[in-house]
């Protein structure tokens, strides 16, 4: 598929072009490489929001149900083993796929003046190249390579371009994450084995014919067998539910697999970090929506009540742990393991409207949490600090970085008119809806109510001791060693503009994502409760 | 399948290769020996020329030249057999005689083929990128006797590389655990002194020494379990002992003797616990031999452990599970385990391999007891058999892919072996920032033996993994406790690739990140001949991980012709 093939194959030839060039030449090269990127992925941007209008837009609805695919197409990869690379969207999918190609140009004007630009910004294209492999890939055997795939730019966006303790985070993130995905990987190699006899074509030899990689294939014979009884058997179907989970659980972050992510999101630089957060964690919540979720819903059933536990812990521990951060990067890192818990708890619900709030919510942190970052990377830019309460009264000499600032929490926190209310105003009813008002269940609440209150008071906390207080512009930090304050540079008010923007688009106009994502739902829960695989429903 | 006898016409066809190296082998003795020798006839003052010896001709002299001519040797083999295996290999049986009592004794057919390719890539790689490594004092002029002597140990170099192919190839055609023997012996014996060669270094003399004694040891061993065998059986045919072994294989003279066998190729293979010399041989041992030893000589000892146990002592098709299984299960969690974690604690480069080496040789095991466990039909009749052919498959295709990235890995180890040292990690320190090419190309092999798509490492893991759960789960399993218990080695095989990711990462770390050592900033050392090699092992990585499915249906053709006329 042209949308893979082409940032990775334009990254690799970048890399390719500078590498052989000593420090001086390179830095010749920056600027050239830097509007090649950039040029690229503006080229990528337009043609995924040609593809939207083109194809998604305008879709009736049912056009975009459960198991549907556009775009589908399917090329020979190892015949022998059955892989082909088959690629496709729906609305699971074309939404990340967006989010990633809206992303990459905003993430290059965010770090316009970053350090061996020449080299940064392909790896930023690797990256971006492979996230879209990720989200394309209808192929299980493709699927993981492009998961593991997105490991290597990223270690070496960390490595290179990261903060003090690099080294650590980078290795910690990548030996986490890997070990999570292998016990993935035999998942889905037990997974494929186990799969009964002749679904699909698959390879050409004994053990290989009548099987198939071919996730939509598996799908659609996943949720035939689930109507008269366990796909694959009751105990196997649980343990593979849990096997993939906890591959996806970790990339999500879920607490307690969640202690990669501060340090990986602290030390990495501004651009990876907006990658990181905004499309990488969702791979997490991609892959769950995409394998366990549609191919176990009996197992999912069994296990409702450990991913509610999951969703609701992330979600109180992450806005506890926020309370207690000093440094600006961990808190905002730690907020998005609480956000990963609403998407869980969604998830959890077990509701037509709370999977469509755990996908917009995908879509819309896809958004907040880069600028939430580009404002961390800012501040650590003019401020050569992350700690907060290090700069004071930023408001009277910052008035660009404070007043993003300010929008990009706002947001985080969920307020109306925002992309981020919605998707938590979804997942609130959703919850109400399964709760049953009865007994002890409402218990539950507790937690959605509790980090409301969290979230609130940690932002403005840190807002009030950054932006508000104090402040005195004859007295600057003292991390700049008396240097005057510059508010941000040019670029980095626009990428603030744009995901601000864009940011208010959706949370205004939600439609525009959100009803794909709704058929998407509303099709699945039709479908497994018209077949008797889930009893009732909203 | 086709008989012929030996020297016949077909012969000498199907064993090209092997003549080849032969002739190879020839020309090294010959050639650097060619001079302005005379021979003056008795009795009167004439003298003929008659070239040998005397004052060496330019050419002859030039201590480059056995490299050249090992290297083109290695590469025709491995061209040749390429090409035979390219149209399909036609089985062909060398028998001793035409009488009906006659002996097998070699077998040419696509599994041995597959073998030969391993061993020559891997040797014709080594020869190739050792042209830098070994000392040469200067071209023609004057020299001292010393010198002369050092470029005299050039061609005792590659003579020893022939004669190990020549072994290897030996070891993977024969029919007879004798002719096994000694085709095992001589490469043996070439490795011994190849890994003592590096003579000016003690690690070197040391190295050399430990993997003679504890190799010798094992292969003595190895000849005691060959007497028993002879003893129960009267022969040591293939053929002759299977057929007795399916009738009286639980008796305790061939356990125990097929158990001493199994001693001297897990040695070859670095299983734990005969694993012990290894670590030292390879770090003492010039890189691009260490290489030859954790990727040629390993894929040796694999062909005997095959051999052994699943033609040998292979379970009858009705009992579902071999003698061995247990123990040799025992051996792969074992030795997968151990070699990850003694790889973990080591800050030698060279020992970090080694012992990475040992947990791919746990890999492997790992494959073969899943093709035990499993109801092994030498006629592969049914698909039952198709989960043992997967594995086989994936064996034969993880010890060919190996050559890339293995050997890649100690050749970039070469070069800075060249420039110094590169006995500890910090030796590889700022590798980014002196050749960005070749810590690239190091970050490649890494993250392929770390078992990363797309690499071709990634590939073949998987297909290991995949064989033995395929294994694990049967055709009938519908719960985890319905499963056979190597699917739980295919979990150990996943948890252990998880561990290594560190170590190979760290190299990476090391390279990317670390200044370089006092004294070191500055480029290695050029020279072409060893760069071309690592640019091969590095296409090969990733092309064979990307487009490797003509290569796995290779893999595919051998392993079945290893059932169906071994």
């Amino acid at each position: 598929m042209q949308l893979v093939g082409f940032p990775v194959v334009a990254g690799i030839v970048l890399l390719a072009f500078v590498s052989n060039t000593n420090q001086t030449a390179r830095n010749k090269l920056n600027n050239p490489i830097r509007m090649a990127s950039f040029a690229f992925s503006i080229g990528l941007f337009a043609y995924t929001t040609w593809m939207f209008f083109e194809v998604f837009a305008n879709i009736t609805s049912d056009g975009l149900a459960f198991n549907d695919y556009k775009l589908h197409d399917s090329y020979e990869w190892f015949p022998a083993l059955g892989i082909h690379w088959t690629v496709g969207l729906d609305a699971l999918s074309f939404p990340m796929v967006w989010l990633t190609t809206f992303l990459l140009p905003v993430t290059i004007i965010a770090t316009w003046h970053e350090k061996n630009g020449a080299t940064y910004f392909p790896t930023i294209l690797l990256m971006g190249g492979a996230l879209i492999g990720v989200f394309v890939s209808l192929d299980l055997f493709m699927f993981y390579v492009f998961w593991e795939l997105t490991l290597i730019p990223m270690f070496f966006l960390i490595l290179n371009w990261g903060g003090k303790d690099r080294r650590y985070a980078s290795q910690k993130f990548f030996i986490y994450t890997f070990t999570a995905s292998v016990v993935m990987l035999l998942g889905l190699v037990t997974l494929y084995l186990m799969q009964p006899d002749q679904i699909g074509t698959g390879g050409k030899y004994g053990t290989m014919t009548g099987r198939t990689f071919d996730i939509p294939t598996l799908v659609e014979h996943a949720t035939a067998a689930n109507q008269d009884g366990w796909f694959m058997g009751e105990s196997m179907q649980k343990v593979l539910f849990v096997m993939l989970m906890l591959g996806f659980l970790v990339k999500l972050p879920a607490v307690p697999f969640h202690t990669w992510l501060p340090d990986a999101h602290v030390q990495a630089p501004t651009g990876g970090s907006m990658l990181l957060a905004g499309v990488m964690l969702k791979m997490g919540a991609y892959g769950m929506f995409r394998l366990p979720l549609s191919m176990f819903p009996h197992a999912l059933q069994h296990f409702q009540l450990a991913l509610m536990i999951f969703g609701m812990v992330s979600l109180v521990w992450g806005a506890i742990v926020c309370l207690g951060q000093t440094n600006l990067k961990k808190m905002v890192a730690y907020s998005s393991v609480s956000h990963m818990g609403v998407i869980l708890i969604g998830i959890a619900t077990m509701q037509p409207m709370g999977w469509a709030a755990a996908l917009f919510m995908m879509f819309a942190h896809g958004i907040i949490s880069p600028m939430l970052f580009a404002v961390c990377g800012a501040f650590k830019h003019h401020y050569h600090s992350m700690e907060i309460g290090a700069m004071r009264g930023m408001a009277k000499h910052s008035p660009w970085l404070a007043t993003s600032m300010m929008f990009a929490w706002m947001a985080s926190l969920g307020l109306p008119l925002l992309a981020g209310f919605v998707a938590e105003l979804m997942m609130l009813i959703a919850l109400w809806y399964f709760i049953d008002l009865e007994g002890w269940s409402v218990l539950w609440m507790i937690g959605p109510a509790l980090v409301l209150a969290l979230t609130a008071a940690y932002y403005l906390w840190s807002m009030q001791r950054t932006i508000f207080e104090g402040g005195d512009e004859t007295q600057p930090p003292a991390t700049l060693h008396g240097d005057l304050i510059p508010d941000i540079t040019n670029e980095e008010k626009i990428a603030m503009l744009i995901l601000a923007a864009f940011t208010i688009l959706f949370g205004v106009m939600p439609w525009i994502g959100l009803d794909m994502m709704d058929d998407y739902c509303r099709t699945f829960f039709e479908h497994m409760i018209s077949n008797g695989i889930f009893k009732g429903g909203a | 399948m086709q008989t012929t006898q030996a020297f016949s016409s077909e012969f000498y066809s199907a064993l090209l290769p092997e003549l080849l190296l032969f002739a190879g082998l020839l020309a090294l003795i010959l050639i650097p020996n060619l001079g302005k020798g005379t021979f003056r006839i008795p009795g009167t003052q004439i003298r003929l020329p008659w070239l040998l010896g005397g004052q060496r001709f330019s050419l002859t002299s030039n201590p480059h030249l056995p490299a050249w001519i090992a290297t083109i040797t290695l590469t025709g083999a491995f061209v040749a057999v390429a090409d035979s295996l390219n149209g399909g290999v036609e089985t062909l049986s060398v028998v001793s005689s035409d009488a009906d009592t006659a002996k097998e004794l070699l077998m040419v057919n696509g599994f041995s083929r597959v073998f030969e390719l391993i061993f020559f890539g891997a040797l014709a790689l080594a020869s190739f990128a050792s042209m830098n490594r070994l000392k040469v004092e200067g071209v023609g002029g004057k020299l001292t006797e010393d010198q002369l002597y050092n470029n005299r140990r050039q061609a005792d170099f590659y003579i020893l590389m022939l004669t190990c192919g020549l072994g290897m190839s030996v070891v993977a055609l024969s029919q007879d655990l004798f002719v096994l023997f000694i085709g095992l012996e001589l490469a043996s014996f070439s490795t011994y002194v190849l890994v003592a060669f590096l003579k000016e270094s003690k690690a070197g003399a040391e190295a050399g020494m430990k993997y003679f004694i504890v190799g010798s040891v094992a292969s003595g061993v190895g000849l005691y379990g060959l007497s028993m065998l002879y003893l129960w059986a009267g022969s040591l045919q293939f053929e002759v002992l299977a057929t007795a072994f399916a009738t009286s294989g639980t008796e305790p003279l061939p356990l125990i003797g097929i158990g001493f066998v199994l001693v001297g190729f897990g040695f070859k293979v670095s299983a734990a616990p005969f694993h012990f010399a290894a670590p030292d041989a390879y770090a003492g041992a010039s890189s691009p031999v260490a290489g030859v030893l954790a990727t040629a000589s390993k894929a040796m000892g694999m062909v005997g452990l095959i051999r052994m146990l699943l033609i040998v002592a292979a379970p009858e098709a009705s009992e579902g599970s071999a003698v061995w299984l247990v123990c040799l299960g025992a051996l792969a969690a074992l030795t997968m385990t151990w070699g990850n974690l003694a790889a973990l604690g080591s800050t030698n480069p060279k020992r970090m391999l080694a012992y990475s080496s040992v947990a791919h040789a746990g890999y492997m095991l790992a494959g073969l007891t899943a093709v035990g466990a499993w109801t092994w039909d030498p006629s592969f009749a049914g698909s039952e058999g198709e989960a043992a052919l997967l594995v086989m498959t994936a064996l034969l295709f993880h010890l060919l892919v190996l050559v890339a990235f293995k050997l890649g890995a100690f050749l970039v180890l070469s070069i800075l072996e060249s420039d110094g040292d590169a006995s500890r990690l910090s030796s590889l320190g700022g590798l980014a920032r002196r050749e960005p090419l070749l810590a690239f190309a190091m970050f490649i092999f890494m993250i392929s033996l770390a078992g990363v798509p797309p690499m071709a490492g990634f590939l073949s893991k998987l297909m290991v993994i995949m064989g033995i759960v395929n294994v694990g789960v049967g055709n009938s399993a519908s719960s985890l406790s319905d499963f056979h218990w190597v699917w739980w080695l295919a979990f150990l095989m996943v948890i252990n690739s998880a561990i290594s990711v560190f170590y190979y990462l760290r190299v990476a770390v090391v390279m990317f990140f670390e200044e370089p050592e006092e004294g070191r900033e500055g480029p290695l050392p050029s020279g072409w001949q060893v760069r071309t090699s690592i640019l091969i092992c590095v296409l090969a990585t990733v092309l064979i991980g990307i487009f490797g499915d003509s290569l796995l249906e290779m893999c595919r053709t051998a392993a079945e012709s290893l059932t169906t006329d071994w």
